[in-house]
């Protein structure tokens, strides 16, 4: 196999809060394939977009290595930081208040070139024009402002300035989550025809599970900073064996009045993530759980390409 | 042709005509243009739709709780147990309020008062709604904490000390407190995680129907209408243009703003490369399109489309659709 575009090894990030270290991630090691997508699914404030966002360098890893095309990116400083975030952008969640109120989208989406400082005036013009009309805004909104547009085309604006510099790694921080479900489908299909244009690696991160399932290639499950499954899209609907996946995808209400899922509710909500016990995370909520699940899990390979942490992985699912 | 029919009863909430519009810099905006629905005691109603369609302004109307200053009902009728709720003075629909009809809020980070107990937030609506011992009102209030799943012991906490989940269940525990005959139920779950977003409609499932109440839930996920609701109105640009039972809205939806919404979501059990999006986009509600409010994003659009209030029709399988085009479009539907 190819060098992956991204890879993380051991990542770590912790935050500092009055009551110990919060590990927001901890210990994640994921890869992603050039031209891929991995989604990262998990509840809130189980660490997703924090994961996304040390990738990129827009907050500091606390341990681990990044890899970025075989190259340890983890503390590059000053230009080559510089050069590494050109590499990889972000789209963000709340089109609302990510977009400057002051700035007109023209200003925005071409910053990141002014900012590059290697393109004249021309080019940047030029480059402006031809990126709005990648993402489908009519050049006559050029002049406006963030809040005369609506929630989708506002999204295109951050979808345009992310794709400025022709990244090659782009973080999806739950685009489309603000969206109604017509404009979602809509952002959606411009994304996934911009990856194949320009041959974009995506992390795509969110809790909208029929979202994740239609984007990625990958996806990966994280609970309170650590992936509990990881493997191909298709697999992980078809047969999840972590229990917390499973109970996650019987969570979603599903459209289909016939033949509803056999829910399996789960109890209690989210422990804590301020200095969390060795064992198994999920534990406190987990069915199946047993004095074994005190001990660290680690993620294993069960079948090919499909990694689970669970220790009693295999007596659950009968492999 | 109205949306109530077949029964000789009648309905325990009916809405007729409704009207609402809002101003704003001097501009009108036409939030709700004629509703008409009616729910029987013990039903579910789903109101689906987008952003700004109207679904929450409907509800407002029937507590009445408007913002007086840029909010206007224009015209239209809304009996709840035969009364017409319009025409009661501000000290009768006061006694209605939190009592016979409670609502729940869509975010319950704004629902609740930051600087007062939760306990004290749930008392509140017994007391004023009952004329009971302030021991008694607390001995309620703390069983109303558990019957949502939250140890009576953390009564004296404030909101900030709970998850937005918890939360979301304090706002259910007042708006059950005084078993409402009527919950309006306003994108109950929207804020919440999936796992969490199971528990809370589980919750309300029962709770509903231990006390028979009725219920209108607002939503714009259809997930979570096949899960709950008996009845399904879908809301565009304030009217309702498709009304039936989940199974004829689920299995047949004919007009074709429904059809686009189905195809607009990622389906969980087929692979698709491309989704099917609504082109375009929803219409200014200050300048509403000229006949069905749908007709620019409708593929199957017509001049005759653009020529006045397009009215319910009854589709082959008994249910009500606003189009003019039935035919057709169920006859592509069922060649695609």
């Amino acid at each position: 196999m190819s060098t992956p575009l991204i890879e993380t090894k051991g990542l770590k990030k912790y935050f500092t809060t009055a009551y110990g270290p919060l590990h927001a991630v901890d210990d994640v090691n994921l890869t992603i394939q050039r031209g891929t997508t991995l989604g990262v699914v998990g509840e809130s404030g189980c660490g997703k977009s924090t994961l996304g966002r040390t990738i990129i360098h827009l907050l500091e890893s606390t341990d681990g290595q990044i890899l970025f095309n075989g190259e340890d990116v983890t503390h590059v400083k000053g230009k080559a930081l510089h050069e590494v975030r050109e590499r990889m952008q972000i789209i963000f969640q709340d089109p609302y208040s990510s977009l400057d109120p002051r700035k007109t989208i023209l200003d925005t989406v071409r910053e990141p070139l002014v900012v590059s400082k290697r393109y004249k005036k021309s080019e940047i013009d030029d480059a402006t024009d031809e990126l709005m009309e990648l993402v489908g805004i009519d050049n006559r909104l050029k002049y406006s402002y963030p809040h005369e547009l609506d929630g989708g085309r506002r999204q295109r604006v951050g979808i345009a300035r992310a794709l400025a510099l022709n990244p090659d790694f782009v973080v999806c921080d739950e685009p489309v989550s603000a969206l109604d479900v017509s404009i979602q489908a809509q952002v959606l299909n411009l994304l996934k025809r911009l990856q194949q244009q320009k041959q974009l690696t995506y992390m795509f991160v969110t809790h909208d599970l029929s979202v994740v399932r239609h984007i990625s290639d990958d996806i990966c499950v994280m609970y309170l900073g650590q992936v509990v499954e990881l493997c191909p899209s298709k697999e992980l609907f078809k047969m999840p064996l972590h229990p917390y996946t499973k109970a996650l995808l019987s969570a979603i209400p599903s459209v289909d009045i016939h033949n509803p899922m056999k829910r399996e509710i789960l109890q209690g909500e989210l422990t804590s993530p301020i200095n969390p016990k060795p064992g198994c995370r999920f534990a406190s909520r987990c069915k199946y759980a047993t004095a074994e699940c005190e001990k660290p899990q680690v993620l294993e390979e069960i079948s090919p390409n499909h990694r689970v942490a669970c220790c009693r992985v295999k007596e659950i699912n009968n492999l | 042709m109205a949306i109530t029919k077949n029964t000789n009863e009648m309905p325990f909430l009916q809405i007729k005509d409704l009207v609402v519009e809002y101003t704003s810099d001097g501009e009108t905006i036409h939030a709700v243009n004629g509703v008409d629905l009616s729910l029987r005691r013990g039903e579910t109603l789903g109101l689906v739709g987008e952003t700004g369609a109207g679904k929450t302004t409907i509800a407002k109307s029937i507590l009445r709780i408007l913002p007086d200053r840029s909010a206007k009902i224009c015209g239209g009728e809304i009996f709840v147990n035969g009364k017409d709720l319009l025409k009661l003075s501000e000290p009768e629909i006061q006694q209605i309020r939190g009592n016979e009809i409670a609502m729940i809020f869509q975010d319950p980070m704004t629902a609740l008062n930051p600087v007062k107990r939760v306990g004290d937030q749930i008392a509140e609506v017994i007391r004023i709604h009952n004329s009971i011992s302030p021991a008694e009102v607390e001995k309620r209030a703390k069983e109303m904490l558990e019957l949502v799943g939250i140890p009576a012991q953390r009564f004296r906490e404030y909101p900030h000390q709970f998850s937005g989940g918890m939360k979301q269940r304090v706002v259910i525990a007042i708006a059950l407190a005084c078993n409402p005959d009527l919950l309006l139920a306003d994108e109950p779950t929207t804020a919440l995680d999936v796992t969490i977003q199971a528990q809370v409609l589980d919750m309300i499932a029962d709770l509903k129907k231990q006390k028979n109440s009725s219920m209108i839930m607002i939503t714009h996920d259809l997930g979570v209408v096949a899960e709950v609701c008996d009845q399904v109105g879908i809301i565009y640009a304030g009217e309702i243009v498709e009304y039936g039972s989940k199974e004829q809205i689920f299995d047949h939806p004919t007009h074709p703003y429904t059809i686009g919404l189905f195809g607009a979501i990622p389906d969980m059990n087929e692979d698709e490369e491309w989704l099917h999006p609504i082109e375009g986009l929803p219409p200014d509600p200050t300048n509403l399109p000229q006949g069905c409010a749908f007709n620019p994003r409708c593929p199957y659009a017509t001049e005759e489309c653009r020529k006045g209030k397009i009215p319910f029709a009854e589709t082959p399988d008994g249910h009500l659709s606003r189009c003019l085009h039935t035919a057709e479009v169920l006859k592509k539907e069922a060649n695609a």
